[in-house]
């Protein structure tokens, strides 16, 4: 499922030509609508990647689980530590589980 | 980058013996110098023995150790003669790293001994994983220019001049009218000694004349400022003089043959006069000059200067008489680029327009209304004996008005006190009153707000029988019998009774507000103005300063001053002008790195850089101009792939201190606590807690940060993700941030982290930012306890193993 960006909380990256979210896309979907806040402009090509997730620095954006991981209402929300990311994922009944995976990014 | 593998060496210093009271040293020292990277790990009694610093040299000349850590408590001082001696033995300065465990509460009582020897050995381990990744620094040096350009040569301009050409500094002076000496040389007298004040500027234009290194631009004004520190490049527009200087010989034989008349006291660069001579003593004073005059305000330079707009077609009779053939009136306007060191603005005040209170006394109704600025010409000219003026109402003087604070400390017009104005008052009857004994003074005041010295003016004036004050704002109408007089009803506040004068002549003091050329240099530099809309930087630590480093602003540019006070702020100015004079700039080598390899070019560092330092390389990529950088790490803390460090406050240098900080020195159930202090005020009143024996609770491991902004949400994830139960985050109060606004966007940043915490089901409060004053140790060991508190009733963080 495509993400959801939060237009309040998304800032556009400072309104400059090409917010983060755009340039980490790996299937150029993410962009800058009139009201200067990102959005994906083609939801069906999507493959739910979570880089814009992981890279937006306002944590504007969420991704919806696809059903057939999770129905409805589950949640999966990383969170960018330097060289590591904390995994977050709860399911309808609301229980939660939690990975931390190291990044090889060094 | 070297990929050697570091040598390290612990020394644990307790010279006074009191934490090895409390915890057992030399178990820690054993520990220690099993940790992997360790090379030798002692308990040492005096670190300042010879004997010590001799065996420390032989290990760093041998190859044995090649970064040092020292445990207890060090001065800042102590620390900088520690790695002075060793610096001889080549060991970087950079390579030492400070682990004070008394700061954080080891050997500060005996509760706990066991949590305090564990929290000892947490402690020195994160610095062990900090001391692999230091690398050594060395400053950088830029080349820069060591000449200065100041824009104003008013009193504080000439002043700032003075002080660079007697260090032998090359000065640019830059000038908008024709002549030196801005607004004092409008003045008749100053305060509080009432001398001349033309003497005042010939005694600093002394040490101007014939230096060889002032190089005086009249007429101009800077329309760019480009570059930082030390390499300025001000860009500068000037108006034809028409006259050249350096033949000019100031004879005045084109003034004779001139036939054009202008009223006096107007200057051709400015499209209006200085203040609003049509409406008010314009009218009455006759005097004229040529277009051809000697400079304005002041002669100096001594060169003429044409007003060429005010020439009559195919009139040369100038350049004709001129026995040096120093008039040219062809010349053009000319732009020249200037290399500077320094900038240093002076550039003023102007009279808060009167024209904009005309509703309330009658100024431009009435020609014998006029502001105080018109009342100096008029003394000056009433002492100088000349007697021109278009006699009624000023020959003979009766009774004089003296309304104050007009436009000042009025939300409608300027909110603020212009602080000169009641001793100018004080200043003007006095000289009136020695021009004409027998005048009356009437005083229409809400405050009298002589300060300092001042006072004994003001108490002077009060003595005398025929000066009134009266509290409370009069009414002007034209008088009822007709004459030329002026009616001024008031009513005074202290005996509730109304006061009825007939005035021949009545003063407006009016408020000083940021010049015109100040309001120009703001938008050319890019500075901003303060609320009350004059050049600052920060009011109190570094009031001179400004946001660029580089440039400075003196005089009425910062403010409301008297002539005394704007040349202390102009000194001031000029000492701190003289850093970036050198020839050279050194930059302390903690400035911010961008890893191109991890940055993404998303722009935000360029966006939030309080002093905006940085701008974009031939790639694209952020770059700090470091002659600008403070080194305050906000860009660090705001970037999203944490790509920026500064150097020897790296990102990796805090996630390797994170990664091994085992919070399990305290039991399970209690908080462990990561508070990020910022070094101006956090971490001072974190040590003032310990220093007063407030015994700040165990839990809490503090990090110094540069700045609260320089705190990077990957880092702050990092602690959660380890276990870590609460983040403090600790910085200045608002609008005290000596980075602008680094509080602010640390509030904004760990917001949002609060919010994704949520959105994870954790507490959000397990990130909490405050705002803690240098002198609030008390209250910042009530934050702490506060927040055990909380988080205790939260529960272990649910990453905690």
């Amino acid at each position: 499922m495509a993400p959801k960006v939060d237009f309040i909380k998304c800032d556009g990256c400072k309104a400059q030509d090409e917010p983060l979210c755009e340039q980490v896309c790996p299937g150029n979907l993410m962009t800058l609508g009139e009201n200067g806040k990102a959005y994906c402009r083609e939801t069906s090509d999507c493959w739910d990647c979570m880089s814009c997730t992981k890279i937006c620095p306002v944590g504007a954006i969420e991704t919806r689980m696809p059903f057939q991981l999770g129905y409805h209402g589950a949640k999966l929300i990383p969170m960018m530590g330097t060289n590591t990311i904390t995994w977050t994922c709860i399911d309808i009944d609301g229980k939660v589980e939690r990975f931390r995976c190291k990044t090889r990014t060094d | 980058m070297e990929k050697r593998i570091p040598k390290i060496g612990v020394y644990i210093c307790d010279p006074g013996g009191k934490v090895g009271k409390v915890i057992d040293l030399q178990i820690l020292a054993e520990k220690c110098g099993k940790t992997k990277g360790v090379e030798h790990s002692e308990v040492i009694a005096d670190p300042w023995s010879e004997e010590f610093l001799s065996g420390v040299r032989e290990k760093i000349g041998a190859g044995e150790i090649d970064r040092i850590i020292w445990g207890g408590r060090f001065t800042v001082r102590q620390q900088e003669i520690l790695k002075e001696k060793l610096t001889e033995a080549t060991l970087n300065p950079y390579l030492h790293e400070w682990c004070d465990l008394e700061l954080h509460g080891v050997g500060q009582n005996t509760e706990g001994t066991n949590v305090q020897q564990k929290k000892a050995l947490s402690l020195v381990k994160m610095a062990i994983a900090r001391a692999k990744h230091l690398q050594p620094l060395e400053p950088l040096d830029i080349p820069a220019t060591d000449a200065a350009v100041i824009v104003g040569a008013g009193i504080a301009g000439l002043h700032v001049a003075a002080s660079f050409l007697e260090r032998g500094k090359p000065v640019h002076l830059v000038e908008q009218q024709s002549g030196v000496g801005g607004k004092v040389a409008l003045l008749s007298r100053f305060y509080p000694l009432n001398c001349d004040p033309h003497c005042g500027l010939e005694y600093v234009l002394k040490s101007l004349r014939g230096s060889d290194k002032l190089t005086l631009h009249t007429l101009s004004k800077p329309t760019a400022i480009e570059g930082a520190a030390g390499n300025f490049l001000v860009t500068l527009q000037t108006e034809p003089r028409y006259v050249d200087e350096n033949r000019c010989n100031g004879c005045g034989l084109c003034t004779e043959v001139c036939p054009v008349d202008l009223p006096v006291y107007t200057d051709n660069v400015q499209d209006e006069p200085p203040f609003q001579w049509e409406n008010g003593i314009g009218s009455m004073i006759r005097d004229t000059r040529k277009a051809i005059h000697p400079s304005l305000p002041y002669a100096f330079p001594e060169s003429y200067v044409v007003d060429r707009q005010a020439c009559p077609e195919g009139c040369a009779k100038c350049r004709d008489i001129c026995p040096t053939q120093a008039i040219e009136l062809d010349q053009v306007p000319s732009e020249r680029n200037l290399k500077a060191g320094a900038v240093v603005a002076t550039t003023g005040w102007d009279p808060y327009p009167l024209s904009k209170m005309s509703a309330y006394f009658g100024y431009g109704s009435y020609p014998n209304v006029i502001g105080n600025l018109e009342m100096e010409q008029l003394l000056s000219r009433m002492s100088r004996g000349i007697d021109n003026l278009s006699a009624p109402p000023v020959k003979d003087l009766k009774t004089v008005g003296f309304v104050q604070c007009v436009g000042s400390r009025n939300k409608q017009h300027l909110s603020y006190c212009s602080s000169i104005c009641c001793s100018a008052t004080i200043k003007q009857i006095q000289q009136l009153k020695s021009i004409q004994p027998e005048v009356t003074c009437v005083v229409y005041y809400q405050d009298m707000r002589c300060i300092g010295f001042e006072e004994d003016m003001y108490q002077a004036v009060k003595k005398s029988e025929d000066i009134l004050f009266v509290r409370g704002f009069p009414q002007i109408t034209g008088s009822e019998s007709g004459s030329s007089q002026l009616l001024a009803v008031a009513e005074d506040t202290f005996s509730g009774k109304p006061v009825k004068k007939d005035l021949d002549l009545l003063v407006l003091a009016g408020g000083m507000q940021l010049s015109q050329a100040g309001q120009d240099f703001a938008e050319v530099s890019g500075l901003p103005l303060n609320e009350n809309n004059f050049l600052t930087g920060h009011y109190q630590c570094y009031p001179e300063e400004s946001q660029r480093s580089g440039i400075l602003s003196g005089g009425c540019a910062r403010g409301p001053m008297n002539v005394s006070q704007s040349i202390d702020s102009a000194n001031r100015a000029a000492l701190k002008a003289l850093n970036f004079l050198d020839g050279s700039i050194s930059i302390q080598p903690t400035y911010p790195l961008v890893d191109k390899t991890k940055c993404d070019e998303c722009k935000r560092c360029v966006e939030e850089c309080p002093f905006a330092c940085y701008h974009y390389d031939e790639k694209g990529f952020p770059e700090p101009d470091l002659g600008k950088c403070r080194q305050c790490g906000n860009c660090m803390g705001t970037c999203p792939v944490a790509a920026i460090s500064l150097n020897n406050f790296t990102i990796k240098q805090l996630a390797a201190q994170i990664e091994v900080l085992e919070n399990s020195f305290l039991d399970y159930e209690e908080p462990v606590i990561l508070a990020f202090l910022c070094e101006n005020d956090a971490y001072l009143a974190a040590r003032a807690a310990v220093d007063s024996g407030l015994n700040p609770p165990l839990n809490a491991i503090y990090v110094k940060v540069p700045c609260a902004g320089a705190v990077n949400n990957a880092v702050v994830a990092d602690a959660l993700a380890l276990g870590i139960d609460g983040i403090l985050i600790a910085g200045c109060s608002d609008g005290q941030c000596h980075y602008v606004n680094g509080n602010q966007l640390v509030l904004k940043r760990s917001g949002d982290l609060r919010e994704k915490l949520t959105t994870m089901m954790i507490e959000p409060e397990r990130v909490r930012s405050e705002s803690v004053e240098i002198q609030e140790s008390t209250r910042f060991v009530e934050i702490l306890e506060d927040y055990i508190k909380d988080l205790k009733e939260l529960g272990p963080n649910p990453f905690k193993i």
